[in-house]
């Protein structure tokens, strides 16, 4: 079993590491890069919905880290690591003062506020013009580093940051911490009665996963060199969720396959988002009412459907 | 005596005044009858209605389009295309929401989905641009120094006539008492009888006609497009975290608060400083009181 | 030596007063039993000591320590632990994986060492699974240590809630009916196990409403009806005292005894 686990990372592995070489077409490089980035802040949101709180207002989170991180850059004139790190813990502090407060909500509050936060910060953008450039948003953010001149070096300088970001998530998960994390979904009374101290993780987890979209809100926006208030709107925010919804809500391979679902089929459905939304709506529908499980669930229904036919093959 | 600065002669400025509390009201009416539905969809059903905003949305239109292109009086045009749309709806009970009933977490992210596909096939077939009902009444009405539009005062009237209506309804029907006594436990309503199935249909019913009628005095007041939806949605949440989700008195009484400051504040200091308001009051509540004003502590 | 000391205790739900003026001890090797009719308050008493809500008033305090209106993940680092009335397991997850999580106190090496797999946290790991392997020997769940929680059949269940709270490692453990529904084979082991946990050295406060289960077990009886104490003692005592019989059986059947 362990051995299959291994070959499998190595597999993917080699294939993050080779495929930017198999082609030129810089388009694909490019998705490549937002399918760095995206995994991040998908990865990140997947820790959050594992301690059983959705949070609908993410991308808030990756807008705090991109306009700090913008700002820090363009008005301050500091070099973009110090923008990265400015915009990650403006992330990091804005979750330490909203979290405490929503997090102790229940299932269903928690997601109707953290949309109303998402919607805040938004309008907060909206009304700033002089900081942030207001709805028109800030144009010819620098990139990070001269010296990336094309998508697949950008490409790989996403990839470090996204193995950093995907696997302090995963390996969040899988140690034992994690292990308090999904008890804490599973039955919260019982892991408090356990003396896992629920509110402190909850908050801990929630700071950690609001860093992480800052931190991807920073490189995203210096990708594309530009951030407005709509390029970390409620529809980014919903997007991350379907991107775990697609994977079943417990797995983060799941998220992640989500994930590269989810920002391939835009750009091959360009100039049709309205189908691409009515798409994404009708995913989310379908999942949680016949497969709340996701792909991964559906992938082991398969698998057990497979084995029992070649059992009576055999 | 002191001189008052401009800020104090306008509140004193009793047709300003005047409208604004008009305005109050029938805010407060139209965000009541919002939030009505969509808590009666949680009470009896546990049902987290994300796709709210939109039926409110398609109220909006069918008035517009029975006014506009079927020529129709508005005193015909807005019962005839708000029940119209609940019973349209009734479709999207059987295809959509039955799936999530007593299920709540599922159904907020499903019905999530409902809104995405509801608003963006809005855009398909109608386009992103604003329409404007037309007036159906131009008169103003006038009480010495105040001027009132009619149309916002049939706006409030149809309002609270629908608030009364339901009232009685629920107070005083049968469907409505095997309502209250499926959202206070469904296993024992069943266990006396109720037909929970029926009831479900006649709650969706209900629930989806206030909200279309809701959008539809809305469409009146502003413009009507395929987002028409969004506002009307975070309102609903915003009274029902007030009030407290799934409770009648409740949505009430945030309706009233939200409608009044919104009018106030919105009128003097503009509409960003009255969003920022109520959001404000929103997460003030939730340190203080998670479980609304009239909510019960969950254990 | 008394390992918790409950003084004057209370807690009111609005107008109602679940609990009034309750105080109680327990020793350090004792086995302590709190008995009433359904509705005296029992399992709100154990929820008002354990943490899970704030008393009104009153003082809690274990092994000198004032613990009252602690959140109950505190009280678990204590070492006091109580178990729920209804079956409460991580249905999904294997016996052992249960225990493992009821023993988060010891297992958990903090957020660093966790995440970099330190010696400390190895080790760690180490205690706390030789430590469930023990509890699942004494109580005899060795034997489905890898069946799903679901898959157990009632009994087990129970014993499993049970298990989950020992796998913390306690001084004192509050069990909440720890019989309720089982047979009267299944009723006798448990007193058997719990008459176990004590020789291990652990303190025990058993709630029920079963008479006969806590007199047979229990050194001390403390007997709740409304929320208040109505009698005290050694359980013989305790079953003569007319009170007591007048809050189970009603009025006439105690001036029949009499």
């Amino acid at each position: 079993m362990a051995q299959r686990r291994n070959h499998y990372f190595v597999l993917t592995a080699v294939f993050l590491l080779g495929w930017p070489w198999l082609t030129d077409e810089k388009f694909l490089h490019y998705v490549g890069v937002l399918i760095c980035i995206t995994a991040i802040a998908a990865a990140s949101l997947h820790l959050i919905i594992r301690t059983g709180h959705v949070s609908l207002g993410h991308a808030a989170f990756m807008a705090a880290g991109a306009y700090v991180s913008v700002l820090t850059v363009m008005q301050l004139g500091l070099p973009w690591p110090v923008g990265l790190i400015a915009g990650t813990a403006a992330a990091a502090l804005l979750a330490a003062i909203v979290g405490p407060i929503v997090l102790r909500l229940t299932g269903k509050y928690f997601v109707l506020v953290t949309f109303l936060f998402g919607e805040m910060v938004r309008m907060a953008l909206v009304v700033t013009p002089a900081l942030t450039g207001g709805a028109n948003g800030i144009f010819d953010v620098p990139p990070p580093w001269p010296f990336l001149l094309s998508n697949r070096a950008y490409y790989y300088f996403a990839l470090v940051f996204a193995v950093f970001g995907v696997g302090l998530c995963a390996r969040l998960l899988t140690c034992e911490y994690g292990r308090a994390i999904d008890a804490i979904r599973e039955r919260e009374r019982l892991a408090e009665c356990s003396g896992v101290p629920v509110i402190r993780v909850k908050v801990t987890v929630f700071v950690i996963a609001c860093a992480l979209a800052g931190m991807a809100g920073s490189l995203q926006a210096h990708f594309i060199r530009y951030v407005g208030p709509e390029s970390f709107s409620i529809v980014q925010s919903l997007n991350l969720v379907v991107m775990n919804v697609i994977g079943g809500m417990t797995s983060l391979v799941g998220a992640l396959i989500g994930t590269v679902f989810m920002v391939t089929l835009p750009e091959l459905l360009r100039g049709y988002v309205n189908l691409q939304q009515i798409l994404f709506g009708f995913i989310l529908f379908a999942t949680m009412a016949f497969l709340p499980g996701g792909i991964i669930e559906l992938g082991r229904r398969l698998r057990g459907f497979l084995r029992a036919r070649w059992a009576g093959a055999a | 005596m002191t001189r008052l600065g401009p800020a104090e002669s306008t509140v004193l400025n009793v047709t300003i005044l005047g409208q604004v509390v008009v305005n109050g009201i029938g805010l407060a009416a139209i965000y009541i009858l919002v939030a009505l539905g969509f808590t009666l969809l949680f009470g009896i059903m546990r049902v987290v209605n994300f796709a709210h905003g939109e039926f409110a949305m398609l109220g909006a239109f069918a008035l517009y389009h029975l006014m506009k292109d079927v020529d129709w009086p508005w005193l015909v045009a807005l019962p005839v295309g708000v029940i119209g749309v609940a019973a349209a709806s009734m479709v999207l009970e059987w295809l959509v929401f039955r799936w999530f009933y007593q299920r709540m977490f599922e159904s907020m992210i499903g019905l999530l989905g409902l809104n995405m596909m509801l608003m963006f096939g809005a855009v398909l077939i109608w386009d992103v641009y604003e329409r404007n009902i037309p007036a159906a009444f131009t008169d103003v009405l006038i009480l010495g120094d105040i001027i009132l539009p009619v149309d916002r005062l049939v706006v409030v009237f149809i309002a609270l006539a629908a608030l009364a209506g339901f009232y009685l309804f629920i107070r005083h029907t049968r469907a409505g008492l095997a309502m209250r006594a499926t959202a206070a436990d469904v296993e024992i309503a069943e266990s006396q009888g109720v037909d929970t199935r029926r009831t479900y249909k006649i709650a969706f019913f209900v629930a989806i006609l206030l909200a279309a009628l809701a959008g539809a005095l809305w469409g009146q007041i502003y413009a009507v497009s395929p987002f028409l939806g969004e506002r009307p949605l975070m309102m609903a949440f915003i009274v029902v975290i007030l009030g407290g989700m799934g409770s009648i008195p409740g949505a009430a009484l945030g309706g009233v608060i939200l409608g009044f400051t919104e009018s106030f504040v919105g009128t003097f200091y503009g509409a960003a400083a009255s969003a920022f308001l109520s959001f404000a009051v929103v997460i003030l509540l939730l340190i203080v009181r998670p479980w609304g004003i009239l909510g019960t502590p969950e254990t | 030596m008394t390992l918790l000391a409950v003084e004057g205790l209370a807690k009111s739900f609005g107008g109602l007063q679940a609990v009034a003026d309750l105080s109680f001890d327990v020793g350090e090797h004792e086995i302590l039993g709190i008995i009433g009719p359904n509705g005296a308050g029992k399992t709100t008493a154990v929820n008002l000591v354990s943490g899970v809500i704030a008393p009104s008033a009153g003082r809690v305090t274990l092994a000198d320590h004032n613990v009252t209106g602690l959140p109950p993940h505190v009280l678990v680092e204590r070492g006091l632990v109580r178990t729920f009335q209804a079956t409460n397991v991580y249905v999904a997850q294997t016996v052992r994986e249960n225990l493992l999580r009821g023993a988060f106190r010891q297992i958990y090496p903090g957020l660093l060492p966790a995440l970099l797999g330190t010696a400390a946290a190895r080790a760690a790991r180490a205690t706390a699974e030789r430590h469930v392997d023990e509890v699942m020997q004494w109580l005899d769940l060795a034997r489905v240590a890898d069946q799903v929680a679901s898959n157990l059949p009632y009994g087990f269940q129970k014993v499993l809630g049970m298990a989950i709270g020992l796998a913390a490692r306690p001084r004192l453990i509050m069990l909440d009916e720890p019989a309720a529904g089982l047979s009267a084979e299944e009723t006798d082991h448990v007193r058997d196990t719990i008459r176990m946990v004590r020789a291990r050295g652990i303190a025990v406060a058993v709630i029920d409403h079963n008479m006969r289960f806590i007199s047979d077990l229990c050194d001390r009886v403390l007997v709740m009806a409304q929320g208040r104490e109505l009698a005290r003692g050694l359980p013989h005592e305790v079953l003569r005292n007319a009170a007591v019989i007048e809050a189970y059986l009603g009025k006439r059947y105690a001036q029949a005894r009499h």
